[in-house]
């Protein structure tokens, strides 16, 4: 289980890494501004992942999460996904409205809007560095908020992509803000129409062609 | 169990799915042959699509194809009962203008066992959450695991 599929090389894994350290810029100052003090952001980790991978990446298929779903529509279709760990999630309500939540799985309206707004920056960050270097253009729909098992957001979005597999991107982002760092994975399902046209866009931009 | 899988087995054995989101966990159990059968379905008709797909992915050919094993596995067709765990709408902002898929698997499924004359003796099913199952064959209990909540049993 989770065999990290072979369609990137090491050389479009790096530029991969490259974009989202852009996007990863770009989250940070738009997150910046919404806290109104400064919060540094950074890659730790790009892979691309089977979607059987994914819980066992998250800590594992029962492991609590906040998931943020936004539906990517244009020239690529799918799915774009953000996971905090739950237990961390008080703390980053604290970090952005100013408020720690004490019970991370009953948030309030606000804890609740806080987390879909990071979401969002994080997506749109990541998507536009993504596409706007290939030349790809697409919109994200409304974020969605869930708080749950790891392996039933993914469940369910697989119904969404009426697919039993999926191959996913995943960029992994660290928060920091003075001594307090947090964690936040993005994830972009895109639909296997999508998967085809996106690698050769990759592939064009980025010179190499890769294994897949 | 992984998503469109169906499985079959026998008491001591235990079939476990985790984290059904809209998808739904249905059971059939014998309770005389301790036999049972689990399949974790995803949509709920297999027409307008390809015929590739496992049968265990749409609530129509999911039923059949473990129908079919059951009687395989030597069970009776009026010795069967079924229970549904599953077909939440976990995310609001996805299903505004339209029936959840999750209350669409749960109600095609419904509709095949009712066909199949199979009766339905239990279900947890809908709601915001997501659900673990864990079918216990020995004497066809189900254990419905949701997140912050003490298990139920049904």
């Amino acid at each position: 289980m989770g065999h990290e599929p072979e369609i990137f090389n090491d050389f479009q894994l790096d530029a991969l890494r490259e974009i989202g350290n852009i996007g990863a810029g770009n989250a940070a100052t738009a997150l910046s501004q919404m806290v109104g003090r400064r919060v540094d952001m950074s890659v730790t980790q790009v892979k691309v992942l089977q979607t059987d991978g994914i819980a066992a990446f998250l800590g594992g298929m029962e492991q609590n999460v906040a998931a943020v779903h936004m539906p990517v529509y244009g020239e690529i279709c799918g799915v774009s996904l953000v996971f905090f760990p739950l237990e961390r999630v008080g703390e980053l309500c604290g970090m952005l409205i100013g408020k720690k939540e004490e019970d991370p799985a009953n948030l309030s309206e606000m804890g609740q809007s806080a987390i879909k707004e990071v979401g969002s920056i994080l997506t749109g960050s990541y998507l536009s560095a993504l596409f706007r270097l290939m030349n790809l253009q697409l919109i994200h729909g409304v974020p969605g908020l869930a708080i749950d098992m790891a392996q039933a957001v993914l469940d369910t979005v697989l119904v969404e992509l009426e697919q039993k597999e999926e191959v996913a991107i995943v960029i992994e982002t660290k928060f920091l803000e003075n001594d307090k760092q947090l964690t936040g994975s993005f994830f972009l399902l895109p639909e296997s129409g999508s998967l085809k046209k996106l690698f050769a866009a990759f592939s064009k931009t980025f010179g190499f062609s890769g294994n897949g | 169990m992984g998503i469109a899988e169906i499985a079959i087995s026998q008491s001591p054995q235990r079939l476990v799915a985790y984290g059904l989101g809209s998808c739904v966990g249905v059971t059939l159990y014998d309770g005389k042959n301790k036999t049972g059968g689990l399949a974790h379905v995803m949509l709920p008709t297999s027409r307008l699509h390809s015929t590739e797909a496992p049968p265990g992915k749409y609530a129509d050919t999911a039923m059949s194809a473990m129908l079919a094993e059951m009687l395989k596995a030597g069970s009776s067709l009026r010795g069967l009962q079924a229970k549904i765990i599953g077909g939440a709408n976990m995310f609001a902002s996805l299903t505004q203008n339209s029936v959840p898929i999750g209350l669409r698997n749960v109600s095609a499924i419904r509709q095949v066992l009712g066909e199949m004359g199979i009766p339905i003796v239990g279900e947890d099913v809908g709601g915001t959450h997501g659900r673990t199952m864990i079918f216990d064959l020995e004497d066809g209990r189900v254990e419905v695991r949701k997140l912050n909540l003490p298990p139920e049993y049904l």
